[in-house]
């Protein structure tokens, strides 16, 4: 089909009157024009984003409150008027089943099928990589949320993604920092690392072992375990762990495994010989586990709300989430993260004066937003929200029936302290896209 | 009186010549055809998708319909073969993501000759089993060439997958893809008739129905088998090389025993027993897929209910299902004429 | 030589061993006695989990929480499971045993999409886990999870106990007959349907015991089933279908194998089991303890 076919097929699809209807009913719109007032009121199409999301395999665990969190958020916006006061904004949801090629294909249903104007999305990043194909091929607006490998901001970089959640680089920067501050404190020499055996587990060791290389060279890891994803009995690398004396060990584990790991290793009693920092415990971990999680570990999160409890933007999210999902309904961290996308999407059509595509593209590089997690600017060179990551000890707190990082020992690392790469470097890795 | 004239029809002659696929090909065909037309660019993206995995399914129909095994591990060779097509892209396309329409063509010829060498080594152990223990053993080759892809970063850069298979402009219009792609299994499609006309493909069922009886005769059985697993092997190779171009990326899911699981799932739709069955599940199956998945997450409960309903009632397909009627409706018109057309199917070729 | 790593190990990988053989007992009976291939039998494992989850948790509302509501709560599931195997075998299997394998194969393969589907249906996307609140206990030096006695417990007692039913019992004997011959079995007047319902739902039951025994350890979670199918399957292989020895045997060499490759190549952990699997099926198909009539 000819770009002229596609244009076409737009507006008549927006009009949703056949090629045929438009001649006649064209001549019908020239006489409204002599009623100003009337047209603009009817110039509000609806705009549509569609989720891409897993509720099959590892992730759909991690994305339930996002799910059915979003149409909360999106009829709070709607009541305003929708985008830019006129747009009433519609979701379709696709299941991605945490597979690269099903979500190729549901990316190209959504935009060629439904036609939708944005896409949210997704869980893992092997299927986000996938999904930048079919955006930047069609030119279609990508928020990503929480698939988070650097590869999607830098490698595969397209204009047409921009990312909200923390990625891999600045995730494993934030745990150096902590590790490196603990270390000198206990006078750490030797680490085991545990780690999934998959590019979000490699990416995600790589930039620990690297980054703690370089700011505390003496440490030395002693080990390196991998497992299959899925793996469903840790006792044998417990033991192996507790067998190496390490004075700290480093995971690079999430998702279902890293409930089981944390399950087993805790009645196992690994943690009270192996201190174990840094490894990935969001609020959905958080309030799941509230029974099981062992007390005073350090963990890792992307967007806890009792981080930001004082921004106003968090408060009323909170509110609005617990009185739609009860008094235990406070968001988790990949809930909070496609809030922001969806706000982002309002301040881009806002600062564009439109929602066509290329302009909120245009709008929102470099640019500022307000997020639950307050003011925050995407990096120029990559589309990456400049936002921290969250390091704190699992403590139980008076004001919550499920445990938080305890406030004052808690540390924000922000984003432009630990991406690694410099914009140049960024430039260098993009791959060329004809 | 109308049933004779029924009989001399176009249809009931490639009926009478070809068994039921005979009639239902062309319709395919015209089918095909025409879906560019339909309206928006989706349902020939839709369309493209069928014709690849059809192709996939017919591949695995060789061993399952023709041969009587059943293998798990069909997909190793789909996913090898798009993986080799998707490096080798990679390896040829300009510095600025372009490739031009020479490297595309070669990048595709090289993912068969990889499918099947890989199925000449799979296969070497697998056809010395039958039955569950063949099954297994594809299953269990089909999931260690999916560790091997996944795991090996440096060289297939593993769980990320290859991105980037952006084909030159001409291709990237879904209505001339779609073509090419027809034209391609139009092609194969025909080359794999041929094959099972042959005396080859007659060995094979056999093999199927009879393999004591086949080395009686002298067949050598593993040899057979061998061939028409690498064979088999080759063509899947040939989807697998239209499917990174198309989806635009490769991903090692491409090679597990899930991706194994729809060619099986398509032939059982359409009905293994006979040449085009494949190729309508494909169609049934890819079309049900899409609209289902427009309003349900439950897609596995729905796939799973309706391979389970046509295990019980109509283990022979779509395909199978009408076979019978034909057969029954014409029986009941009479035992000569069923004779007739008895002895006249007899004579001919039947898939 | 400090043998405590070496110990701990071995420990860890009879424990993972005992789990196996619990999940793999059921398959290998199901298949040696019916010839079916059961790929839904850890999707129906992971159904049990999440019928002891509901169970436990129900029992500890009423009754107020403790660990020991672990042990009616896994009865529970095993009589309800037991139950759900008999409706599959009287509603669906039974009607594939004239058929090919290929149909029953795919039968079965339909139960792993539909089970699981079910599974998200009733308990949601989210995943459930209990807490037993069992404090580690110290041994050689370290400390372990003493939950894991109660699963090699369990694992030895079936053991001995299917051991038990199968040799010393008439109706374990004529199930252990059947594996041999079907037609002798019918022709000497057992009513095989009733043998084959028997052994499917007592396959089933065993899983379910599995499940249940499991829960404290692993959080229950969609998908599980398709992770753990593949060691299953592997057990079941090496072993020899239909050989309780066989299964047992199997699932301590790939436990123990698992749990030492930890120690020394951690990566290929896996790898390791698929090309003892590859290997076994290369040179005897039939497994270390299968007859080879079943080939």
């Amino acid at each position: 089909m000819s770009a002229h076919d596609k244009k076409w097929e737009a507006l008549t699809d927006h009009l949703k009157l056949s090629r045929r209807d438009f001649v006649f009913s064209g001549m019908a719109a020239g006489a409204l024009t002599l009623t100003p007032r009337f047209v603009r009121a009817q110039a509000g199409m609806p705009y549509k984003i569609g989720v891409l999301l897993p509720s099959t395999g590892t992730g759909a665990n991690y994305m339930a409150h996002a799910i059915k969190g979003l149409p909360v958020a999106i009829a709070e916006l709607n009541k305003r008027g929708g985008l830019l006061g006129k747009h009433q904004v519609e979701m379709v949801y696709r299941d991605t089943e945490t597979k690269p090629d099903v979500g190729a294909r549901e990316a190209k249903s959504l935009i060629l099928n439904d036609k939708v104007d944005a896409i949210f999305g997704t869980y893992s990043s092997a299927v986000a990589l996938a999904v930048q194909e079919i955006v930047h091929e069609h030119k279609v607006l990508h928020f990503a949320a929480t698939s988070n490998s650097s590869k999607i901001t830098q490698d595969n970089f397209t204009p047409y993604t921009y990312q909200f959640c923390p990625d891999s680089n600045m995730q494993s920067g934030a745990v150096v920092v902590a590790v490196s501050r603990m270390a000198k404190k206990n006078n750490w020499k030797t680490y085991v690392s545990l780690g999934q055996d998959y590019e979000w587990g490699r990416d995600t060791h790589k930039g620990f072992t690297t980054g703690l290389a370089k700011v505390a060279p003496n440490i030395k890891e002693a080990r390196q375990m991998w497992f299959k994803l899925g793996e469903t009995d840790f006792t044998s690398y417990i033991t192996a762990i507790m067998a190496a004396k390490p004075d700290f060990m480093f995971g690079a584990v999430a998702g279902k495994d890293a409930e089981t790991f944390m399950q087993q290793a805790g009645q196992m009693g690994l943690f009270k010989r192996v201190p174990f920092p840094g490894g990935l415990i969001a609020v959905n971990d958080l309030k799941a586990q509230r029974k099981t999680l062992p007390r005073g570990i350090i963990g890792l999160a992307r967007c806890p709300f009792f981080a930001h409890l004082k921004e106003p933007i968090m408060q009323a999210y909170i509110k609005r989430d617990r009185t739609a999902f009860g008094p235990d309904g406070y968001p988790d961290d990949w809930a909070c993260m496609y809030y922001d996308a969806l706000g982002g999407l309002e301040q881009g059509a806002k600062k564009a004066g439109s929602t066509s595509t290329e302009a909120i593209v245009k709008a929102l590089k470099g640019a500022s937003v307000e997020t639950c997690r307050g003011k925050r600017s995407f990096r120029d060179c990559s589309n990456q929200l400049d936002v921290p990551s969250y390091v704190g000890e699992v403590w139980d707190s008076p004001d919550y029936p499920f445990p938080i990082y305890k406030p004052d020992t808690m540390i924000l690392v922000e984003g432009h302290e630990v991406w690694t790469q410099s914009c140049e470097d960024v430039d260098k890795l993009k791959k060329k896209r004809a | 009186m109308t049933a004779n004239a029924k009989r001399t029809g176009p249809l009931s002659r490639l009926y009478a010549k070809f068994g039921i696929s005979g009639p239902v090909t062309p319709v395919l065909l015209a089918a095909a055809i025409g879906v560019p037309w339909l309206p928006g660019e989706f349902w020939t993206h839709v369309g493209t998708e069928v014709l690849i995995l059809g192709l996939f399914a017919m591949s695995f129909n060789l061993l399952y319909g023709y041969m009587g095994q059943i293998s798990f591990g069909h997909a190793a060779f789909f996913g090898v073969g798009a993986y080799a097509t998707a490096m080798l892209f990679t390896a040829l396309k300009g510095a600025d993501g372009q490739i031009g329409v020479a490297d595309f063509l070669l990048s595709l010829l090289v993912g068969p000759p990889v499918a099947a060498l890989t199925a000449l080594f799979v296969g070497f152990f697998c056809v010395r089993l039958t039955g569950i223990y063949f099954a297994i053993l594809t299953l269990a080759f089909g999931e260690l060439l999916f560790y091997i892809v996944f795991s090996w970063y440096s060289f297939t850069k593993g769980d990320d997958g290859i991105q980037g298979l952006l084909p030159p402009p001409f291709f990237q219009d879904s209505t001339n893809f779609y073509f090419f792609t027809l034209a391609i299994v139009v092609v194969a499609a025909a080359a794999m008739w041929r094959i099972t006309e042959s005396p080859f493909g007659y060995a094979m069922r056999t093999l199927r129905d009879n393999q004591r009886r086949a080395a009686f005769l002298g067949t050598n059985v593993r040899a057979h088998m061998l061939a028409n697993f690498v064979i088999a092997g080759a063509f899947a190779g040939v989807a697998g090389a239209l499917w990174g171009p198309f989806s635009r990326s490769v991903n090692p899911t491409l090679l597990g025993w899930g991706e194994s699981g729809i060619a099986v799932f398509m032939t059982l739709i359409g009905g293994a027993g006979s040449f085009i069955g494949p190729m309508l599940g494909s169609v049934i199956y890819t079309m049900l897929q899409a609209v289902v998945k427009m309003y349900t997450v439950y897609w596995p409960l729905t796939i799973g209910t309706i391979i389970l309903l046509i295990v019980l009632f109509a283990p022979g397909g779509i395909l199978g299902m009408i076979d019978k009627r034909v057969q029954a409706t014409r029986a009941r018109d009479g035992a000569a004429e069923a004779e007739a057309a008895a002895a006249a199917r007899a004579e001919a070729p039947r898939p | 030589m400090d043998i405590a790593p070496y110990a701990l190990q071995l420990f860890s990988g009879l424990s993972r061993a005992m789990v196996l053989f619990l999940l793999s007992a059921g398959l290998s009976l199901i298949f040696g006695v019916m010839n079916i291939l059961n790929f839904a039998h850890a999707t129906l494992w992971l159904l049990s989990g999440y019928v002891t989850f509901s169970i436990f948790t129900f029992l500890g509302q009423q009754f107020g929480a403790s660990p020991w509501m672990l042990v009616p709560a896994i009865a529970g599931a095993v009589a309800v499971m037991a139950l759900v195997g008999f409706a599959l075998e009287r509603f669906l299997i039974r009607h594939t045993y004239d058929r090919e394998l290929p149909e029953q194969l795919l039968l079965t393969f339909a139960l792993v999409l539909i089970l699981g589907d079910v599974i998200k249906l009733i308990w949601g996307l989210e995943n459930r886990r209990i807490n037993l609140g069992v404090r580690p206990i110290e041994m050689l030096d370290t400390l372990v999870n003493p939950y894991q006695f109660v699963i090699i417990g369990t694992g030895v007692a079936v053991a001995v106990g299917l051991w038990l039913f199968l040799h010393r019992t008439r109706l374990g004997k004529i199930v252990r007959a059947a594996v041999y011959s079907r037609s002798m079995v019918s022709a000497l007047g057992i009513p095989i349907p009733k043998i084959y319902a028997l052994v499917f739902a007592l396959g089933v039951g065993l899983a379910a015991l599995a499940g249940g025994v499991f829960l404290p350890l692993l959080p229950m979670a969609l998908g599980v089933d398709l992770d753990i199918i593949v060691q299953c399957f592997a057990v079941v292989v090496i072993g020899g279908f239909g050989s309780m020895l066989g299964t047992f045997v199997a699932s301590i060499i790939v436990g123990v194998v698992y749990s030492f490759s930890i120690l020394f190549w951690p990566d290929g952990a896996l790898a390791m089991i698929f090309l003892i699997v590859i290997a076994v099926l290369i040179v005897r198909p039939w497994g270390l303890f299968g007859t080879e009539l079943r080939y």
